[in-house]
């Protein structure tokens, strides 16, 4: 951890309000990892509201999809057709949720101090500190691990500087082999983000590369 | 909690709602990478695997048996019976649902339908399967069209007819009930009970015209109604028979027996029409009918042990009848006509082709023979029996002769073979006499046994055979490999052949008479060449090898080939059928051991 984040950290923990969430700085000693997906009302951390939390622990090469954390959250800001459409989540379902100050506690004791891990996890990230500050005066501390970042070290680490580069969600449940379930279901983006993190950190481990269609046509090709 | 888990894969597809939540809210997933053993071969498990994504080999002392992909479940005897019976390995990135062990031991106490996968036996688990289809059955007859099913053709009379001309013509033409065509265009309906009981209880003279007792409130259904829906109007207006219309023109009519024939395959039918047959013409069409009912028996979902014996009855009936029309006085005085191979051995469902012969007493006239051979044989052909590509036909002289020439026959196949004595024997040890003299084909049977007896080198020879379709030892793995990906299995070469060769080679050194695997199975266990388990298991294999056969073989007679009539993807496998076949395939690896080191074949 370099030397601006141990200060960052010590910061934060000293600006924490409620000692109670203290664990959040805790050392990670149960070597797990949790993938957290939010379905939100929309891509504005600012005007949007979070609508469900899905987070699923993984310890070593198991997903402990018995041991997961579910919520459905009331939002305050109005919900937008378009937020509708992605999620198919009705302002009626979301009515049947909870406020967020009830949610947030059992999602933070769930998280502890593990890492979170998620596709575009920044932008959860930054969804849940908005809350957090509110509350705690804090933003989210967990380490983030960012699965399309070890994807593209595996798959374009060695690549040449003008290769196209493709992060797409899409793309990496094809390139990995995996089923595709319905998205923008926040349950199902979490255990698929996991599945993806299992695989790429044992090929990592192994030292192995996925396969990447020639981009760059080789002139060589063309001998007559 | 995991929705994705696909509970209508099986054996979860037999859990009740509340049981697949229970299921769902335990799961983990593991992740396994390429080349790791995921259980070791003797080792428990603590949990069952459910393939998500990639492939699990399976390893049994250095061989692969089988490929499993996603959806495939392992292994239920390293959980249930706390012993793997192979390795496990991960042939590629692969990802797993983990069941725990304690909750699929709980559910198969609680649920008997998902406990029947869990057997270690192959015959437990085809009963089980059985069960679960014996409902379809019943639902597929009433979803067929009227028109498929054996509607019999109108027979009008008119209604100025005498009731006794009428009463001639039912029975003249075999039938219960006809339609009465007044002047005025009306039709009406006359049953044979009409006829008793306006002439015995109402005293109505023969002569008065049909039409005075006839009925004309006709209930009709159209051809291309469903058949529940004629069920429906013979319910609803309490009558046994319903006028069947094709675009408004009366074509035939149904019973209720027809209704009862369709769900019993209308076998009951075809021995009456066999025995009423006058001319060889008149067998044809019962000849059809057993054909296309082993369709409809198929369909139904009866066993495949129970198509054969009514198919196998049922052509032996039409064989013997054809030789009492055909065969002239003296061949039937002397003579003996039996069939062989599949067909002796009562295991033939689809016609693949004819092995019959002709066995003599004394010898008959050289153009009485001549002309017997031609009729029956060509007569055969006509009824839709393929002819036997190896000439085993009563057209071949070779097939059909005195016994003592046949005895000679027998002799230089034994002492002196060429390459098509083996094949020959074979067939003739699944000989059964089907018309004519009895006592002529279990002599000349006694006679093969007499010859080979003791003649180990020669029964060993004979015993090679069951690996001359590739199958040994690695070539098998490599078979078994590839069942759960796109390949194909061939299932008489993998399958039934080396059981019935195998089972027909130890019959034959154990001097056993009886002609059907299934029969030589149990009589060899008695002698106590197998166990009691394996004898079990090999029935079941032998028979689920049969089912498969069936089914490729409508295929392929849908497709109107024979192409490829014994072969199966893998790919149109439902996985508990895929499972049923890996046990399968293990069992005749089995079989082939025993049998080679019975006659201790790796000598030779």
């Amino acid at each position: 951890m370099n030397i601006i984040r141990k200060v960052r950290r010590l910061i934060d923990r000293m600006s924490l309000r409620d000692r109670q969430f203290d664990f959040l700085f805790d050392e990670n000693t149960t070597g797990e990892v949790v993938s957290v997906d939010c379905e939100t009302t929309g891509f504005d951390p600012w005007v949007d509201d979070v609508i469900s939390i899905a987070a699923i622990k993984i310890r070593g090469n198991k997903i402990l999809t018995s041991d997961t954390f579910e919520a459905v959250i009331k939002p305050d800001a109005k919900m937008t057709a378009e937020s509708i459409k992605v999620h198919q989540l009705r302002s009626v379902d979301v009515e049947a949720g909870r406020p967020m100050d009830e949610v947030l506690p059992e999602f933070l004791r769930f998280l502890g101090p593990r890492p979170i891990l998620g596709y575009w996890i920044d932008f959860d990230c930054r969804m849940l500190s908005k809350y957090l500050i509110n509350t705690l005066g804090i933003a989210l501390p967990n380490q983030q691990v960012e699965v399309s970042k070890i994807y593209y070290d595996r798959k374009y680490g060695h690549a040449a500087q003008n290769t196209q580069i493709d992060l797409r969600f899409a793309k990496i449940i094809e390139d990995l082999g995996l089923r595709e379930l319905s998205q923008h279901d926040a349950f199902n983006d979490a255990l698929t983000v996991a599945e993806m993190y299992v695989i790429l950190k044992d090929m990592e481990k192994r030292g192995v590369y996925l396969k990447r269609q020639r981009e760059i046509s080789e002139p060589s090709n063309a001998v007559v | 909690m995991p929705k994705a888990f696909d509970a209508a894969n099986p054996p979860f597809d037999r859990l009740s709602a509340a049981e697949i939540a229970e299921l769902r809210s335990v799961l983990d997933i593991g992740y396994f990478r390429p080349g790791e053993a995921i259980i070791e071969a003797g080792h428990s498990a603590e949990v069952l695997y459910v393939v998500i994504k990639g492939a699990v080999e399976e390893h049994d002392a250095g061989d692969i048996e089988a490929v499993l992909g996603p959806k495939e479940v392992f292994d239920s005897r390293a959980l249930v019976h706390g012993t793997a019976g192979s390795r496990f390995v991960a042939a590629e990135e692969t990802l797993c649902y983990l069941i725990p062990k304690e909750l699929t031991l709980d559910l198969i106490k609680r649920n008997p339908s998902f406990a029947a996968f869990f057997y270690s036996d192959i015959s437990r688990k085809l009963d089980a399967m059985a069960k679960a289809e014996e409902a379809d059955g019943v639902e597929s007859v009433m979803r067929s069209r009227i028109g498929d099913a054996n509607v019999r053709a109108a027979i009008f009379v008119d209604a100025i007819a005498s009731i006794e001309r009428v009463a001639h013509t039912m029975r003249d033409r075999d039938a219960n009930a006809v339609f009465v065509r007044g002047g005025d265009g009306r039709i009406g309906l006359v049953t044979g009970t009409d006829l008793w009981r306006s002439t015995i209880l109402e005293r109505k003279p023969l002569d008065a015209p049909i039409g005075s007792i006839a009925r004309y409130n006709l209930i009709s259904s159209s051809e291309d109604e469903f058949v529940f829906e004629a069920l429906i109007q013979m319910t609803k207006h309490n009558i046994r028979r319903v006028a069947v219309k094709r675009g408004g023109e009366l074509v035939g009519m149904m019973e209720d027996v027809d209704l009862l024939g369709l769900f019993a395959g209308n076998s009951q039918l075809i021995p009456g029409r066999i025995d009423r047959a006058r001319t060889t013409d008149d067998l044809a069409a019962p000849a059809r009918d057993i054909q296309a009912q082993v369709e409809r028996l198929h369909k139904q979902g009866v066993k495949v042990e129970d198509i054969a014996e009514i198919t196998s009855d049922l052509n032996r009936r039409l064989i013997a009848k054809l030789f009492d029309l055909v065969a002239p006085e003296s061949i039937r005085e002397f003579g003996a006509l039996m069939i062989m191979g599949s067909e002796g051995r009562g295991e033939q469902t689809v016609r693949t082709d004819q092995d019959n012969g002709l066995l003599l007493s004394v010898p008959v006239g050289e153009d009485t023979i001549n002309h017997f051979r031609a009729e029956f044989s060509g007569a055969l052909q006509r009824f839709g029996f393929p002819p036997c590509p190896g000439n085993v036909m009563v057209s071949n002289p070779i097939w059909s002769c005195t016994i003592d020439t046949f005895e000679a026959q027998l002799k230089r196949w034994v002492y002196d073979p060429d390459p098509e004595s083996s094949i020959n024997l074979g067939i003739f040890f699944d000989a059964i006499g089907v018309a004519g003299r009895s006592d002529l084909v279990p002599r000349a049977k006694m006679r093969m046994i007499e010859l080979m007896r003791g003649e180990a080198v020669l029964i060993a020879n004979f015993a090679k055979a069951i690996d001359q379709f590739p199958g040994t030892g690695g070539v098998l793995a490599t078979v078994m490999a590839t069942v759960g990906r796109e390949e194909i299995i061939d299932i008489k070469k993998s399958g039934t052949f080396p059981i019935v060769h195998g089972v027909r080679s130890l019959a034959i050194d154990k001097g056993l008479m009886a002609p059907s695997t299934v029969d030589r199975i149990h009589a060899l266990a008695k002698l106590g060449q197998f166990g009691e388990e394996f004898e079990r298991e090999l029935i079941s294999s032998f028979r689920f090898f049969m089912s498969l056969r069936v089914r490729s073989q409508l295929r392929a007679a849908r497709l109107g080939t024979t192409e490829g009539e014994s072969l199966i993807r893998a790919s149109e496998l439902s996985n508990l059928d895929r499972d049923l076949l890996r046990e399968s395939l293990k069992m005749v690896k089995r079989f082939r051991e025993l049998v080679r080191n019975h006659f201790k074949l790796t000598m030779f």
